[in-house]
């Protein structure tokens, strides 16, 4: 908890660990879902072209895979406790129509995440889950019978649907939304304002954390 | 590669084919195998692996069978299966040539997403082009009657050609060649259809009332047909009842539009959003500012 508190005139949101972690599922995951875009349309079949051509792509896309799902595991057991749906996130989910349109001031206060982050980890790791399991089916399709590996195609691209949609959510919050994410993910601060406004429960336990370290 | 005589119909992950000029003088072919005539001598195995210059592979040693291999693979394209049947007591030994059956509907052709590593050419032949397979093998998934096998060592998919290299060059295929009986015949289709239906009522004649031609239409009829004494059990001969290409067909269809509406969707709703909402600023002037004057 140490590390959580103040530095550097803003307060640490994601130690480097984390920010390295993150890095390592997002990176991977960009990389399999624009050459997994690419084997799943013809048309997006150029995409293979930036990766190396066709059978690089073929190669390396189920080792990624495996590569994205350990860091996935990482993750989920970094923030295990932090990911916790609790009381109060359902209090949040009733006001998520607020919060889509921007008035978080009628949002009621989240914890280290709020509820619908917490509900897209949870998506993205299910969604990883099957990817991997039908993915292993698509790597070796000699090694199953017919029902399983034509299932496993359905259940891959399912979930690689479900999965990119989040990503898209995910971006286009982290990104281009809430303003301040890019650098708490990247540098790992976040100004004392911008953790009140959006994560109000998380400011206040570090808060807490703080005076009684200071007593 | 050669053209006149291996006009192309269908290609992989492409859309829309120019055919080029003419049409193959032969119509499409068929190669049509009588399994009550055949006597499992291997004369075919030989001649495909000789003709396509398939050496012995010590990899896979003998296994003490009649069988020549378990299974087909990526240096061994057609296979007679041994297949031992109890019929009221009675051993019959269904020996089946089988390969490719080159699908009128090719499950695999459809499933793959290289384009141009596999091809359907006017005379019905589907082929892969090594060239530009990249060893995905979807074709596996995608083929009804698993055919495919995948090289360990160049990382591409092989199956039997119905020598359309010989085709295109107006010979029949190696095997139908070597056969000492005439359970393998080559022709045009109707010729084949022709003949099958014929040999079907002797069949019948001689006491195999369920005789029938294996032609199935789930693929839309393949290029590869069979007369199977006992044809109401296809089964006994290791070939699928009603073999159909389907999730291929999902995925082509409900999944792409599926994939579709969240990827462009998901894009355009993030745009129309940032246009209305824009971004949330805390920590200075935009659209948050309002709500900045709240957390103070």
């Amino acid at each position: 908890m140490e590390q959580r508190t103040e530095q550097d005139g803003g307060i640490l949101r994601y130690t480097l660990g984390e920010r390295i972690v993150h890095w390592v599922v997002a990176l991977s995951f960009v990389y399999l879902l624009l050459t997994g875009l690419a084997l799943f349309y013809p048309p997006f079949y150029w995409l293979v072209g930036l990766f190396g051509g066709g059978p690089v792509v073929r190669y390396w896309h189920p080792i990624v895979g495996v590569i994205f799902f350990g860091a996935l595991v990482v993750m989920l057991l970094m923030w295990a406790r932090d990911m916790r749906l609790e009381r109060h996130d359902r209090e949040w989910l009733r006001h998520m129509g607020d919060y889509a349109v921007g008035r978080e001031e009628a949002v009621p206060p989240s914890g280290r995440f709020n509820a619908g982050q917490k509900l897209l980890f949870y998506l993205q790791f299910l969604a990883g889950t099957l990817l991997l399991l039908s993915g292993v089916v698509l790597w070796f399709p000699l090694s199953f019978g017919r029902l399983v590996r034509e299932a496993s195609f359905v259940v891959h691209d399912l979930a690689a649907i479900a999965a990119m949609g989040a990503l898209i959510l995910h971006i286009y919050m982290g990104v281009f939304v809430i303003r301040g994410s890019w650098e708490a993910i990247t540098r790992g601060t976040v100004s004392r304002r911008w953790a009140e406004a959006h994560h109000g429960l998380w400011f206040r336990q570090l808060r807490a954390a703080g005076s009684r370290s200071q007593e | 590669m050669p053209r006149v005589g291996l006009e192309v119909k269908a290609v992989s992950a492409t859309k829309r084919v120019s055919p080029g000029l003419g049409h193959p003088p032969t119509g499409e072919v068929t190669k049509l195998v009588d399994v009550s005539v055949c006597i499992g001598c291997k004369a075919c195995e030989v001649a495909c692996k000789e003709w396509n210059d398939l050496p012995p592979n010590p990899d896979r040693p003998f296994t003490g069978s009649y069988q020549t291999r378990p299974d087909l693979d990526y240096d061994f394209w057609q296979l007679i299966k041994f297949n031992e049947v109890d019929r009221g007591g009675r051993l019959v030994w269904t020996l089946t040539k089988f390969q490719c059956m080159h699908c009128e509907d090719p499950g695999c052709l459809r499933a793959c997403p290289a384009p141009g590593a596999i091809v359907q050419y006017a005379n019905g032949i589907v082929d892969f082009v090594q060239e530009n397979c990249i060893g995905c093998q979807f074709c596996v998934t995608g083929c009804p009657f698993d055919v495919p096998r995948i090289s360990p060592t160049t990382g591409k998919v092989y199956k039997c050609t119905l020598c359309s290299d010989r085709v295109a060059a107006g010979l029949e295929p190696a095997c139908v060649k070597a056969c000492p009986t005439n359970a393998i015949s080559f022709g045009t289709r109707p010729k084949m259809l022709a003949q099958a239906e014929e040999r079907v009522q002797r069949l019948k004649a001689d006491g195999y009332t369920e005789a029938t031609v294996y032609n199935p239409p789930g693929v839309s009829g393949t290029h590869v047909i069979y007369v199977l004494p006992f044809g109401n059990e296809p089964e006994l001969y290791g070939l699928p009842k009603n073999p159909r290409v389907t999730f291929v067909n999902l995925w082509k269809g409900p999944l792409k539009w599926l994939g579709n509406t969240v990827l462009f969707g998901g894009i355009l709703g993030a745009v129309l959003h940032y246009f209305r909402f824009g971004p949330r600023e805390v920590n200075g002037k935009g659209a948050g500012a309002s709500h900045q004057e709240r957390v103070q």
